[in-house]
């Protein structure tokens, strides 16, 4: 309408999120999906060969289809990413910002203390993810509200150094490396990119939540794991400056009305009208913090079907997804669970 | 406290924008944007054409001014009853040439001159209304039709009979006077206007037939399934509408004393014009006189003062049909967003600056400390009763509960596994008591305050209160009549939450967290209410103090309690007992050791503490985000917490799985057990609380043991 504009400065403009709908069109798959191994704070998936293995909290885990998970190594500091390359060689980053290779140091560029995702290529360079400048991984959401974009992505080629491919990325979440170029994840600005030569391009925009890390798929296609809903409210706030600085100084950090892996376990939690419990009942289409979302992209990178686990569901914050031996295996953060998932394509 | 917070204080504590939203859900505020084009087109012509409020050229231009309106008047209730009327500027010229030739033609008096005139005009009326009204013809038509032949009918006599009139020597003063004359400085058109608008005014807004043409314009289906007679109606406002442009044509007879080819030629669309120009929806049902007279006035100023400007007819005729496009499209839109420009400004949030509360959080050692004791609890009525907000037993050990449905439903004791209907009262029953006579009281959400006798019989106690001097939405009646107790001498102390919102919006007044929160009491004796306390932030569970000397109450969004004193020094005085409570209180009820169960509805989160620091973000929150999107305090966590005399907390039982118990609007304590009710919730909750007296019930200490 005509009008609209002149009354937005009365009544400001009506925050909108892209919709869950067509290929994000909700289920709760990832509720009903059997769950592969019980672990706390389960986050990064990788292949090493035919093992399995996830990093939760300061442990290496490999997980077995026929035995309870076994801790493969225990860190002084908490695992924030894992890769192994095709010759077996396993890539650690940990949490106080050191990189280790079959368990030697990597030493790494000035400034690269927060590293979110590794990959390696399949010319066997190393690609890496820097979500901030300012925040170790574990301040990530410090970073969200801060409306940070200081976050890059780094490329090793074989026998060389690292060498800055892109900056001024708002947390890199997620890489997917090919002959040419990586696909990154973009987080606060719900998108994914290419980073090509010395070009960025957005392949994938509007996502409908936050994007964490991704993966390849044998059809040439990738999947996406997607950890929190983008929420009308929380982008509210990231627009309200005063409260919401006002918020990052007095309020406990998991409190914040932010993003989160899990929500609902603490009455000191933000609540949203819509997640009020009536009749016994938590709907599961109500405004929520966190959700396990896996979306699957078709070679194109148009999302052809998704996975849930919504406001009502528990198997919340999937960060990372792998296809394994033929199926889909999801780490959920928040639900401190890794769940398999049969390809429906 | 920063500056800027300081500021922000003072803005939205001290600025009443509250007063806003309220002023847009009056129905007179629809006047205000073409009273607005009044001011500005009287001022602007007022100023731009010299001498126009002198006194002689403003007695011209309102005798015609009078004329118009009485048939913009007529022409507003066919609009109202949903029709409309195109016919008007051949009955009135019609009429006009009736009055003209009874005196110059037939030489007879004028009051048979006037009669003639009203015939023809109620005549023509007569065929609209019957086309319309009766055979259902769409009005459109069938009054161009009759505009069409009334026009040629008046063109045919004008052309034989003209001269003739011309010629006519016959005269009369009643007629001059009537033509020429003023009464008390105001010419007859004028009066007759003035009379005829303030008649009709009552009619349409305070008489039987009026608000069945507003029932039928507003909807035609829903007033004839109300019992209207639909057909008639209709009939009579075109009869009505006849009526007034006959009179106006009378009046303009007797101005000109002669007819000519020009007489209400174009007036259908003048009329039309200043009738939607008011105000009046096109659609019917909704407009006032008010509105056509201002309509009737903003086109006569317009029309008149670019004829004296030196605008031509194209021009003026220009200037009506824009003024006629802005006029249906802002009526169009303001109906359509009327509720949505009302939604978004209503919610006028306030600063607060909540105290440092205790925590609550599980092992902290606070007295406030939440556990899941009440998750052991048993359930009654799972999934059949909807929103058991209080709960209460009679001497029979029968529980009574009411629900959302408005029904007050009993459970039969022992097992309380089956259930009635009570009684069923409709509104939302909150708290319930029972009085020494076991009849049982009720506030009801959207009602009053209400008594069912043991034979059920519902009878209304109260439903308003004296309204305060500052009110703009009546404030008299009781909008969210919350929880009540019983004196021994009878009287009803009981409270309304909030002036701002109805019953079932209760968890929006947090967002706002105004304090219009009220104690009240009801006399039995005389019937009468009386306001006690006012200006809290949402005043809810009330209990009467084990001595009966003082009453507790509890103020939910402002997580205290306060103690309102019936007697001894303190009497009709209120102090805080417990402030800063890390939940947001409920219900208080009696326990049996001689304390009080006092329930929480909710846990104040830091995040929403912090935004009632916020105001302006809580107003913008309103305005961009959907509701389901609104930060709320964390109303998914409640609990029951016993406190005594002093205000110390003696205990506190939460269900903090959130499963059984999320939300704890009341509870009851009955032979050692307790009884837990939640707004929201689907269940009642059975818990037998640990060393409680088996015995006790609280009809046995407010009235003492069962005869």
């Amino acid at each position: 309408m005509i009008f609209d504009p002149i009354l937005e400065l009365f009544r400001g403009r009506a925050i909108t999120i892209p919709p869950m709908d067509g290929a994000f069109r909700p289920n709760a798959v990832l509720d009903e999906t059997p769950v592969l191994a019980e672990l706390p704070q389960a986050d990064n998936l990788c292949a090493l060969g035919d093992r399995l293995l996830a990093s939760s909290g300061t442990a290496l885990i490999e997980i077995r289809a026929d035995a309870a998970p076994e801790t493969v190594q225990s860190f002084a500091s908490p695992i924030t990413a894992l890769a192994a390359a095709p010759d077996c060689t396993l890539t650690i980053a940990l949490e106080d910002g050191t990189l280790s290779e079959n368990g030697t140091p990597v030493s790494l560029p000035k400034g690269v203390t927060c590293i979110t995702a590794l990959a390696y290529g399949p010319d066997g360079a190393l690609w890496l993810a820097n979500g901030s400048d300012r925040h170790p991984v574990s301040g990530w959401v410090a970073d969200l509200m801060e409306k940070n974009a200081d976050g890059s992505v780094w490329r090793r080629a074989p026998g060389a150094g690292f060498k800055v491919m892109a900056k001024k990325l708002a947390w890199p979440f997620g890489l997917l490396p090919d002959a040419k170029g990586c696909l990154v994840s973009e987080s606060w600005r719900h998108q994914l990119v290419r980073v090509e030569g010395s070009t960025v391009k957005p392949v994938l925009r509007h996502l409908p939540g936050y994007p964490a890390r991704l993966a390849a798929s044998a059809d040439g296609g990738a999947w996406l794991a997607i950890f929190a809903p983008r929420n009308r409210l929380i982008e509210m706030v990231l627009q309200e400056t005063h409260y919401r600085f006002d918020m990052m100084a007095s309020v406990p950090r998991d409190y914040w009305i932010a993003p989160a892996f899990a929500s609902g376990e603490s009455f000191l939690e933000p609540l949203q009208c819509g997640g009020i419990r009536t009749m016994g009942v938590h709907k599961a289409w109500s405004p929520s913090r966190s959700c396990g979302l896996v979306v699957r992209l078709a070679p194109d990178m148009t999302p052809t079907f998704s996975l849930h686990s919504r406001a009502n569901g528990k198997r919340h914050g999937t960060c990372s997804v792998i296809e394994h031996q033929g199926r889909a295996v999801i780490a959920a953060r928040g639900g401190n669970c890794i769940l398999t998932a049969e390809d429906r394509t | 406290m920063t500056f800027r917070e300081q500021l922000q204080a003072w803005r939205y504590n001290l600025v009443p924008d509250h007063v806003i939203g309220e002023i847009l859900t009056k129905r007179w505020t629809d006047n205000a944007i073409p009273f607005l084009a009044l001011v500005i087109v009287v001022a602007s012509f007022g100023s731009a054409i010299p001498g126009f409020f002198k006194l002689y050229s403003l007695q011209e231009s309102t005798r015609q001014l009078g004329e118009f309106s009485l048939v913009v008047t007529g022409l507003t209730v066919v609009m109202l009853g949903g029709g409309i009327d195109l016919a008007v500027g051949s009955i009135f010229a019609l009429s006009a040439f009736s009055a003209v030739s009874m005196v110059f033609i037939f030489e007879q008096p004028v009051w048979l001159a006037f009669a003639a005139s009203m015939a023809t005009g109620a005549t023509f009326g007569a065929i609209n209304g019957y086309l319309i009204g009766f055979l259902r013809l769409r009005a459109f038509i069938t009054t161009l039709v009759t505009f069409i032949i009334g026009r040629a009918l008046y063109d045919i006599l004008v052309v034989n009979f003209g001269s003739k009139i011309q010629m006519s020597m016959a005269s009369s003063d009643t007629w001059d006077f009537i033509g020429d004359g003023t009464i008390l400085g105001l010419s007859v058109p004028v009066l007759s206007a003035l009379v005829l608008a303030i008649v009709t005014h009552i009619a349409l807004t305070r008489s039987r037939p009026g608000w069945h043409v507003l029932a039928v314009g507003g909807s035609r289906r829903s007033a004839h399934n109300a019992g209207i007679k639909v057909r008639q109606t209709v009939f009579m406002t075109y009869v009505f509408s006849g009526l007034c442009a006959a009179a106006a044509g009378f009046l303009i007879a007797t101005r000109l004393s002669g007819a000519g080819p020009g007489t209400g030629h174009g007036l259908e669309i003048l009329a039309l014009t200043a009738a939607v120009v008011g105000g009046n929806s096109l659609g019917g049902g909704r407009g006032s006189v008010v509105k056509g007279i201002m309509g009737a006035i903003i086109v006569m100023v317009m029309t008149n003062g670019l004829i004296r400007l030196g605008y031509g007819t194209g021009t003026n005729q220009m200037v009506l049909g824009i003024l006629l496009a802005v006029a249906v499209t802002i009526d169009i839109r303001w109906l359509k967003n009327r509720h949505k420009v009302l939604n978004e400004v209503y919610v006028a949030p306030v600063y607060l600056r909540m105290g440092e509360a205790p925590s609550a959080v599980p092992g902290s050692g606070t007295p406030y400390a939440l556990n899941s004791e009440l998750s052991g609890a048993t359930h009654i009525g799972l999934g059949e009763v909807e929103g058991p907000e209080d709960v209460i037993l009679d001497r029979d050990d029968h529980l009574y509960c009411g629900t959302r449905h408005g029904e007050i439903v009993r459970f039969f004791a022992p097992d309380y596994t089956r259930s009635e209907v009570f009684a069923h009262i409709g509104g939302f029953p909150l708290g319930l008591a029972f009085d020494r006579d076991g009849n049982l009281l009720t506030c009801v959400g959207a009602m009053g305050l209400y008594q069912i006798a043991p034979d059920r019989t519902v009878t209304q106690l109260s439903a308003e209160t004296r309204r305060s001097f500052t009110s703009i939405v009546d404030d008299a009646r009781l909008r969210d009549p919350n929880d009540l107790d019983i004196a021994p001498d009878g009287k009803v102390y009981f409270t309304d939450s909030t002036k701002r919102y109805d019953a079932h919006e209760w968890t929006l007044d947090s967002i706002e967290n105004r304090a219009t929160g009220r104690l009240l009491v009801f006399d039995p004796s005389d019937g009468s209410t009386k306001t006690l306390l006012d200006g809290y932030r949402y005043t809810n569970g009330v209990t009467m103090a084990h001595d009966n000397k003082s009453l507790f109450f509890c103020e939910s969004w402002a997580c205290r309690i306060h103690r309102y004193w019936l007697e001894g020094p303190k009497a009709g005085t209120a102090e805080c007992v417990i402030r800063d409570m890390p939940g947001y209180p409920d219900n208080i009820n009696r326990a049996s050791d001689g304390t009080y169960w006092m329930a929480w509805l909710g846990m104040r989160t830091p995040s929403f503490d912090l935004s009632l620091r916020h105001p302006a973000m809580r107003k913008r929150m309103a305005r961009r985000l959907p509701q389901d999107d609104w930060l709320f305090p964390n109303i998914n966590t409640g609990g029951v917490v016993k406190f005594n005399d002093k205000g110390e907390i003696l205990h506190t039982m939460g269900d903090l799985t959130g499963l059984a118990h999320p939300m704890v609007t009341s509870m009851r304590e009955h032979k050692g057990e307790l009884f837990i009710g939640g707004i929201l919730n689907n269940r009642i909750g059975r818990y037998k609380i640990d060393g409680a007296d088996t015995g006790w019930t609280s009809n046995d200490s407010y009235w003492g043991a069962s005869k």
